[in-house]
């Protein structure tokens, strides 16, 4: 997915994406990342929980306009099935 | 037979047990970028369109589906109209455990949580169409995926003028 990312990155538009697997985007290098520490097939989350899958999105919408160094991968402090999202 | 079954616990075993998928991370050797491209962001966010990509296998009902037989996967992707019914979509990919994402796809492509923002005006619009891959992809597919697929999908955003990408893995 970082591949992908980086070519869209490369014509110009700014790209954020979630990633479950630090290592992999660390060598890929996409320009900015979320990194959760979540098991495969939930990026955003769990099924229905739309405050959790709202804050993931939030979170990497806003730091597009706030990050400011290329390769930065976020590490918000969201436990799996243990952080209440209010 | 044999081979759909050690798929299935292996999909389960990366699921459970993180360090494994690390592991497999670094067996595969994924070459290492110097540095990273950067396009800062023109606009606020409230004032910009945004558009979703996935490599979760998403795609229409009425599309044809990702190519589960070929073992290097399959570097296509599927353009899946913004305003589709949820009904409407359904996920191909045997490399991850999709189950949660079958009963809401919003855990691999939030299009109803993008949606709310934008209702809300925390973002300005939606792309037309969001763009679906099948992230296992190997081989000579790389290639495909590079040069011509991935590119394709850019040139999209491009033309729909798109302020900005969020991506999701399986």
């Amino acid at each position: 997915m970082g591949l992908i990312q980086r070519v869209i990155e490369r014509e110009g538009i700014p790209t954020i994406g979630i990633t479950l697997q630090k290592e992999v985007t660390r060598r890929v290098k996409p320009p900015r990342a979320v990194y959760l520490r979540y098991p495969f097939g939930h990026p955003m989350g769990e099924a229905f929980a739309v405050r959790q899958q709202r804050a993931i999105l939030l979170l990497a919408l806003e730091a597009l306009e706030t990050v400011t160094v290329p390769g930065t991968i976020l590490e918000p402090p969201w436990r799996w099935r243990r952080h209440r999202f209010d | 037979m044999l081979r759909d079954v050690a798929n299935r616990v292996a999909v389960q075993l990366f699921k459970r047990v993180p360090w494994m998928g690390q592991a497999w991370a670094r067996s595969r050797g994924f070459v290492e970028a110097d540095s990273a491209p950067w396009a800062p962001m023109r606009k606020r966010l409230d004032r910009s369109v945004i558009a979703l990509v996935t490599t979760a296998g998403v795609h229409l009902r009425s599309q044809p589906p990702f190519d589960m037989a070929d073992p290097d996967g399959d570097p296509s992707f599927r353009a899946i109209p913004t305003e589709t019914p949820r009904e409407a979509l359904t996920i191909t990919h045997k490399y991850y455990d999709h189950s949660a994402a079958d009963r809401d796809v919003n855990v691999v492509l939030p299009l109803d949580r993008l949606r709310e923002l934008r209702d809300e005006r925390r973002i300005a619009g939606i792309a037309p169409e969001a763009y679906s891959f099948m992230g296992h992809i190997d081989g000579a597919h790389v290639a495909t995926l590079m040069e011509l697929t991935a590119p394709a999908v850019a040139r999209a955003l491009v033309a729909y003028r798109v302020d900005a990408v969020f991506l999701t893995p399986a």
